[in-house]
């Protein structure tokens, strides 16, 4: 009897403990992972002419900026990815905001124009950060990571260890708005959408049993799973309206265009029920399909990069994170909520470009399913 | 769409075989379906009813049968004709919950079967509503969700929602399987007014033997041969004794007693269709039946009743079966005899 249904029965006793063991790799990678640095760009105001007040005398003096790029290469959790000398790039901090939108860098460390004249003359240093708040969570790794630029530059430097950081922070929600609502819905956005979208969708071929008589009519498979797909396209639309009204209604703050933001949702959602349906076209069973959802949404979640970074995983595992939906979905719907991103990017393609594919298989499968009456 | 010489032949089947890898599911079949007719086609499982019906609703790809197939004038073996086919044909499944929507509502589900057939909405629901009156679905019914109405009901929707587009034949599947006694002759009764009110050709794969009583012709499969294929009544009167039968019931039936009562030479058939009752076929029936009762009253065996019938279809079946079993009998004890010869001889 149990060998009647070989499928169920390698997914009721080989995913669990294989989604345990995965959990397990997750854990001793965050907890052994080498520290990863937080990528930063530093823009230097600092001049190294000192006016004398009494005679407004002009006179050159040593320039620390040099020194503090050393330090900042030198800590191990900064990673250094430009440095622009306003002297010579006006647009310098233009260039370094397009970089923290883009989430290529998540702090900028701005280098006052009297950096040098105040450490000069023994004052304590002075130096300003604009840090990504738009993850609350990682508000104090950043600062914590600037300080460890200046620690070393005290001390390489022997300055007198008085320095103070002004934090500013970049994308951040307004005091008007509620700060846990909007962090919360961020979070949930993309696992609902996807999610949703699955669960609609996983059992549309499994489950319906006229399908195989409508066979029987002069209609094709074809045209039987592009209805499928238009049907519950539309069901998507109409969630994706009554989503992203409720959330506007209970003060969701969005940086960028709402249509954006409706659209990532709909490419997600979408992706989601292509998933659901290349379940349900590859299931025999309902309890098949079941467990497959099971299965690949765990998957879905563990490898989105949302509880562990995925250039933290081991290459295995970035390279299946990089196919998953979902770890272009949290990343492109934070984005335009939080950075005013647009939606046309390296992630609302991949989204695209998953979901054709998964569309593609599925009208395969669909082709070559057996149905008899 | 009708080819012009398919006007009176609805189903055309000549030497039809269809085998699966190695098992020879189907051999060398042939009947014709002409319009009008109610044909049905009987055996019990195996014997490749289902098989048939596959190859003449397109489910069965043309690499694995050969023979002559046409369906309404068209052949299944290219694929092109088979949406034509489709929608030429109607098709009553066994389980209504492969042809029916339960969660919505009869006229509802007119509606998704009549849109694969391009039909128009308010002619497809004027012609459900016609089908729903003939087949006696209650009218409070046609807005209610199937799974609301009872067996009997979903059964006859069932058999509109095959017939909504008006098919030139309608093939069912054991329409009158899992459904109990009483319903069974009301199923076939409906199938027969349908029949003779739209003059529909109705093609039926079935091991209920009763549907005989509505079928214009009936075949008898076995392990995917035809034995017979003729009217039930003129199979019935092939048998010996032209299909008179005499019932009798004897006092303390058994096997003794029915190999004595064999003795009594014009006997050809004698099957005991009950505990004491018993159903003789013998030659020359009107002359012999006196001499028969005499015989048995003389055995000293007590006769309690007894009564002169035509066969059943039912009868002729299982006598069918049962000489068909028997000269594959004989044919294997011949191989075997044949086989131990040689092996003396070597």
């Amino acid at each position: 009897m149990l060998w009647t249904d070989k499928f169920n029965i390698f997914i009721a006793l080989v995913v669990p403990p294989l989604v345990v063991a995965l959990l397990g790799v997750m854990g001793s990678i965050s907890s052994k992972a080498p520290i990863i640095p937080i990528n930063c760009v530093v823009v230097s105001y600092d001049s190294n002419a000192f006016i004398e007040e009494n005679n407004f005398t002009e006179s050159r003096i040593d320039n620390y900026h040099g020194p503090y790029l050393a330090a900042v290469n030198k800590s191990e959790l900064l990673n250094l990815v430009h440095f622009y000398n306003i002297t010579t790039d006006l647009y310098g901090m233009e260039l370094a905001r397009e970089l923290l939108i883009a989430k290529e860098i998540e702090i900028i460390i701005a280098i006052p124009v009297d950096f040098s004249e105040l450490l000069t003359w023994d004052y304590p240093g002075l130096i300003d950060c604009i840090i990504d708040s738009s993850d609350p969570q990682k508000i104090q790794e950043n600062i914590n990571a600037v300080f460890d630029s200046i620690k070393i530059f005290v001390r390489d430097n022997n300055l007198t260890p008085q320095f103070e950081l002004s934090g500013f922070e970049e994308f951040s929600i307004p005091e008007n708005y509620n700060a846990k609502f909007n962090n919360s819905i961020v979070m949930t956005l993309s696992f609902m959408v996807i999610g949703v979208g699955m669960v609609l969708t996983i059992l549309v071929i499994v489950h319906e049993k006229p399908i195989a008589r409508l066979l029987l009519t002069p209609i094709k498979r074809n045209e039987i799973l592009l209805a499928k797909y238009i049907t519950y396209t539309l069901i998507l639309l109409i969630q994706n309206i009554s989503l992203v009204a409720t959330a506007l209604s209970f003060g969701l703050y969005i940086v960028g265009s709402v249509f954006d933001l409706f659209l990532a949702l709909f490419v997600l959602g979408f992706a989601g029920l292509s998933l659901g349906i290349f379940i349900s076209s590859s299931s025999k069973t309902k309890t098949e399909a079941n467990q497959l959802f099971f299965a690949i949404f765990l998957v879905l979640v563990l490898l989105s990069g949302i509880f562990v970074p995925i250039n933290a995983m081991p290459i295995y595992l970035q390279v299946i994170a990089y196919i998953l939906p979902l770890s272009h979905g949290d990343p492109l719907i934070n984005g335009i909520i939080t950075k005013g991103k647009s939606v046309f990017g390296f992630d609302f393609y991949v989204l695209l470009l998953v979901s054709i594919i998964l569309v593609v298989i599925s009208f395969i499968l669909f082709k070559r399913r057996k149905y008899e009456v | 769409m009708l080819s012009k010489n398919s006007e009176n032949v609805m189903v055309e089947v000549k030497n039809l075989n269809v085998k699966f890898d190695q098992n020879h599911i189907v051999r060398n079949v042939s009947f014709n379906v002409n319009k009008g007719e109610i044909i049905g086609m009987f055996g019990i499982s195996g014997a490749g009813k289902t098989t048939i019906i596959r190859v003449l609703t397109c489910q069965i790809e043309q690499k694995y049968w050969n023979g002559i197939v046409n369906v309404t004038g068209l052949s299944p073996n290219k694929k092109r004709n088979h949406g034509i086919i489709l929608s030429n044909i109607g098709y009553v499944p066994q389980l209504e919950e492969l042809n029916l929507y339960f969660e919505l509502s009869p006229l509802a589900n007119v509606d998704i079967f009549t849109s694969t057939y391009g039909m128009d909405k308010q002619k497809a629901k004027e012609v459900a509503k016609n089908l729903f009156t003939i087949l006696d679905i209650p009218e409070d019914t046609w807005d209610k969700h199937v799974k609301q109405m009872s067996g009997g009901e979903k059964k006859r929707l069932s058999m509109a929602i095959g017939l909504i587009h008006n098919p030139n034949v309608l093939f069912l599947d054991e329409p009158t399987t899992g459904v109990d006694a009483s319903k069974r002759y009301e199923i076939l009764s409906y199938l027969k007014k349908l029949n003779q009110k739209l003059q529909t050709t109705m093609f039926i794969i079935t091991h209920d033997l009763e549907a005989a009583l509505i079928c214009d012709k009936a075949a008898i499969l076995r392990e995917g041969k035809m034995l017979s294929f003729d009217s039930p009544k003129k199979l019935i009167g092939s048998l010996p004794s032209n299909g008179m039968i005499a019932r009798i019931t004897i006092d303390n039936l058994n096997q003794q007693v029915i190999n004595t009562i064999q003795q009594f030479s014009p006997i050809q058939e004698i099957l005991r269709v009950g505990n004491e009752v018993m159903e003789i076929m013998m030659d020359d029936f009107e002359v012999n039946l006196p001499k028969l009762i005499q015989f048995i009253v003389n055995e000293g065996f007590k006769v309690t009743a007894m009564s002169r019938d035509v066969a059943t279809f039912r009868r002729f079946f299982q006598i069918r079966i049962k000489e068909e079993e028997q000269k594959e009998k004989d044919q294997n004890s011949l191989i075997v005899e044949n086989e131990g010869g040689d092996n003396e001889k070597t």
